[in-house]
């Protein structure tokens, strides 16, 4: 009777910490495999790429439909409208100019254009020909692309990642 | 045991009894710990930590219930417990790249994550409860969650017809239809296959030893850098004739085969000899052949490659073979009677009908025979001798074996049917129902697709497909395509999600009918969604286009477009021709609602058109896309000859919004007054010049707009 009970007791032991053996896994743990939806060539260095989101990726196609004629150098077509129009228009990426504006500020300006906020009237209004949302997205790409990179002002999650 | 003791438990009982008391107890309470300890459990309790770390812990967790989280749709197969552990998936506060994952909001789709569920999209084992199992191949669940790369291909499984938002997957779609998959394997919802030339009198044209040459080597190959090239040039379209593992017996019986084939004889034509004589002697001729070769804009569809600034790239259309070294290839008979009358060849092909003087004939034939060659194009080639029975016989069996009949038509050779496996559900196939081989991939259908495509013995020894060359983006696109071909859906009450592809056709009437199939004028111009895209859309031609320009644009084809040097090219209409095109788009060829008669433009007074110029100048600033006597921008069709060109009707409904009539218009819509689209379309009904002739100057070619010179 002894016998098999002594043997019983590290055997239902081992069972349990068993159960703890599989390591606990971090709350983080990025799936690798799902990788990035859309990547966008950085517009100084192309051999760098910049990964896109969903929307940054519908801001991209947004972008290179209605944007890109004025506000990059090089486009579909070939030559860039850009240096014909004064004030000349910032490049997509141009943090400098860019990042300083608030995601308000871009999105009223691209929905009601430039005269309506005070600055060129050869930035058309877009808000009947694209959805608020659409707008958004059009803000994302150019975020996600800004050099210098685009830092949100004051993050609401930050002052509680650390904990 | 003395009977005085029964009953009574002695100390070493009790102490047995308490043991397999506790034994019992710790045994039953594994489970209950195991479950506690569970991952899914584990990120339960971690969201709720997170959310009360923030501020707005209330509204995170309102919904929030320490089970598993489940979306059921009966009828799809759709289980998905995904959002036990996603928990943020709908809180908007939580859209932000600094949250982390699992918790991190989905960003706003077109769809409701809650309606549908995640697996639809993402592929995955839906009911599975832990991460290796939701997310990756295991033992038990076969289905790996799709790369988000991929995920166009989700929507191309419900969306049959194309998506603006999908530009990936209408890409794939477009190479599958254009490299004629269709013509081996069944596939679901492609445009008409588009079959490689018929060959039943490729004797009449090329030779034996460019035949041999051609399936050595199609001249498309991949470079060291990745970039597919023709001829050694770069460019972004794939070859429509891929490689075959021939062996050298093999390529010696195809071209002994193919160089017999003679169906119809060449109808020779002589050009006449007054206007050879004059020409052949004369030193200038092959500067004046190269200047009408230009003028005839040939590249308007045709690339040839160009040397600039130390860089040779293909430039011109992409809707017709490149033509750089196709002096080398074919024989000057054929080159002639070709030009003249191209369906005298082959009875389907896009290639207009010119009305060709002798003296355009003799310059253009003698500048292709003898500027676009290559004098080392046949050199590897060994001396052939004429075909014997047996190559011959070999030939034809091979042509057939080959796959090379699924795509080639030849008078008498009947293809084999369903030469290549069905892949109308190819994209939701598990791992262990396909063959991997000996190829060191993973074992995953995304893998095994991509190995397929870009080495099909790879995966398996046998494969009669093609070696094709891909560059990164297109071999993307097409994996996508291929991966969206799902099958029929699960049950046929949620048939009526399908979206399905709308097929578009356009059949003109009468004369019209005659001279559009004469000039292929739908190669290269859309009519209501049928027909190219290389030139501008006309479903709507005749509200837009006043008829008197359109005659006068048919006789002198001018572009409008300031970045657009690809141009329509002057085919030598007649008169009658003309003025037929003209009356047929101005009656038959229009948008209902604009009626080119409804805006009498004699209401406009000089006044009205004073004020349409300030809005013009200096409230909207229309000239910072368009260009209005040699300034302004680039982006917009220049307004010269606005008042000669635009209907006033199709210019208020266009100022109206231009979306409507041009989905894709560049134009965003404004939001002018009535008042103010009438001055500005009496401004632009001011604006009239007389249309210049074409100088030989501006005869250079060029890449059009949207053939993608950016990206």
């Amino acid at each position: 009777m002894k016998s098999p009970m002594r043997l019983a007791l590290p055997i239902l032991l081992a069972a349990f910490s068993l159960t703890a053996c599989k390591q606990a896994t971090e709350v983080v743990k990025p799936v690798e495999a799902f990788g990035s939806y859309d990547t966008e060539p950085d517009w100084n260095d192309s051999t760098k790429l910049v990964n896109l989101g969903y929307q940054e990726s519908q801001g991209k196609r947004i972008f290179y439909q209605s944007c890109v004629w004025c506000h990059a150098d090089a486009t579909p077509a070939g030559p860039s409208n850009r240096s014909n129009l004064t004030p000349v228009p910032p490049l997509l990426d141009d943090g400098d100019k860019l990042n300083a504006e608030s995601d308000e500020f871009m999105q009223n300006i691209i929905t009601l254009g430039g005269s309506a906020l005070g600055k060129s009237a050869m930035m058309p209004p877009y808000g009947k020909t694209l959805t608020a949302g659409e707008i958004k997205e059009v803000i994302a790409f150019t975020r996600a692309i800004a050099q210098p990179p685009y830092q949100k002002p004051g993050r609401q999650g930050s002052q509680y990642a650390a904990k | 045991m003395p009977a005085e003791h029964m009953g009574k438990l002695t100390y070493r009982m009790r102490l047995a009894f308490a043991l397999a008391t506790v034994i019992c107890v710790l045994v039953l309470a594994i489970s209950p710990v195991k479950d506690f300890r569970s991952e899914w459990k584990k990120y339960k309790r971690a969201f709720v930590r997170y959310a009360q770390g923030r501020p707005d812990t209330k509204k995170l967790l309102a919904d929030y219930s320490p089970n598993i989280n489940q979306v059921w749709i009966p009828g799809m197969n759709v289980v998905d417990r995904c959002t036990t552990c996603h928990q943020g998936m709908t809180q908007s506060s939580l859209a932000d790249a600094s949250v982390p994952h699992p918790f991190r909001a989905h960003p706003p789709i077109p769809h409701n994550v809650r309606e549908w569920g995640c697996t639809i999209c993402h592929r995955g084992q839906g009911p599975a409860t832990e991460i290796a199992e939701a997310h990756e191949t295991t033992l038990a669940w076969e289905q790996p969650i799709l790369p988000a790369h991929y995920l166009q291909a989700s929507c191309g499984s419900c969306h049959h017809a194309d998506l603006n938002q999908t530009p990936q997957l209408t890409r794939g779609r477009e190479l599958l239809s254009r490299l004629n998959c269709q013509a081996c394997h069944k596939l679901n919802d492609l445009e008409p296959p588009m079959l490689g030339p018929e060959l039943s009198s490729v004797g009449c044209k090329v030779s034996r030893e460019w035949i041999y040459k051609w399936m050595k080597e199609p001249r498309t190959v991949l470079d060291k850098d990745g970039n597919v090239t023709v001829n050694g040039y770069e460019t972004g379209d794939e070859s429509r004739m891929p490689k075959f593992r021939l062996k050298d017996e093999e390529i010696l019986a195809l071209s002994a085969f193919l160089s017999v084939q003679k169906a119809k004889p060449l109808e020779t034509y002589k050009i006449n000899p007054a206007v050879v004589a004059a020409w052949s002697k004369n030193a200038d001729l092959l500067p004046q052949a190269e200047l009408r070769f230009r003028q005839m804009m040939c590249t308007t569809c045709h690339p040839l490659a160009v040397t600039r600034a130390g860089e040779t790239k293909l430039i011109g259309g992409n809707i017709a073979p490149e033509l750089t070294k196709v002096g080398s290839k074919v024989n000057e008979q054929w080159l002639v009677s070709w030009l003249r009358n191209p369906q005298g060849y082959l009875a389907h092909n896009n290639m207009p009908h010119y009305g060709w003087s002798d003296e355009d004939l003799y310059k253009v034939s003698q500048y292709v025979m003898n500027k676009l060659t290559d004098s080392d194009l046949l050199s590897t080639v060994p001396k052939l001798d004429t075909p014997t029975d047996d190559q011959i016989k070999n030939g034809r069996r091979l042509f057939l074996e080959k796959g090379c009949a699924s795509c080639h038509n030849i008078a008498g050779v009947t293809p084999q049917k369903d030469f290549g496996p069905d892949l109308t559900a190819l994209g939701a196939k598990n791992a262990s129902e396909l063959e991997f081989g000996k190829a060191k991939i993973t074992h995953n259908l995304l893998s095994y697709i991509q190995a397929k495509l870009q080495d099909p013995v790879s995966v398996n020894l046998a494969s009669r497909m093609p070696q094709y060359t891909w560059n990164a983006v297109d071999l993307d696109a097409v994996t996508t395509a291929l991966l969206s071909q799902t099958g029929p859906k699960p049950t046929s009450a949620l048939q009526h999600l399908v979206v399905p592809k709308v097929e578009a056709s356009y059949k003109p009437v009468g004369d019209f009918a005659e001279i559009y199939e004469r000039y292929k004028c739908y190669a290269c111009h859309r009519f209501n969604g049928y027909g190219g895209t290389l030139a501008p859309d006309l479903s709507y031609e005749g509200s837009r286009a006043q008829k008197k320009w359109i005659v006068e644009f048919l006789k002198n084809p001018q572009t409008i477009r300031p970045t657009l040097i690809l141009r329509m090219p002057q085919f030598n209409m007649t008169d009658k021709e003309v003025n037929t095109v003209a009356e047929y788009l101005a009656l038959a060829v229009q948008k209902p609602d604009v009626n080119p008669e409804s805006v009498d433009a004699r209401q406009f007074t000089p006044a009205l058109a004073s004020l349409g110029k300030q809005l013009y100048e200096v409230k909207f600033q229309c000239q910072s896309c368009h260009t209005i006597g040699g300034t302004g921008g680039y982006v917009g069709p220049n307004l010269n000859n606005a008042g000669n060109w635009l209907t006033p009707a199709w210019t208020e409904a266009w100022l109206r919004n231009p979306q409507t009539l041009q989905p894709d218009a560049i134009e965003p819509r404004r939001n002018f007054t009535e008042e103010e689209i009438r001055a500005l379309t009496a401004y632009l009904m001011t604006l009239k010049v007389g249309i210049k002739p074409q100088t030989a100057a501006s005869a250079v070619n060029g890449r059009s707009a949207g053939q993608g010179a950016g990206r």
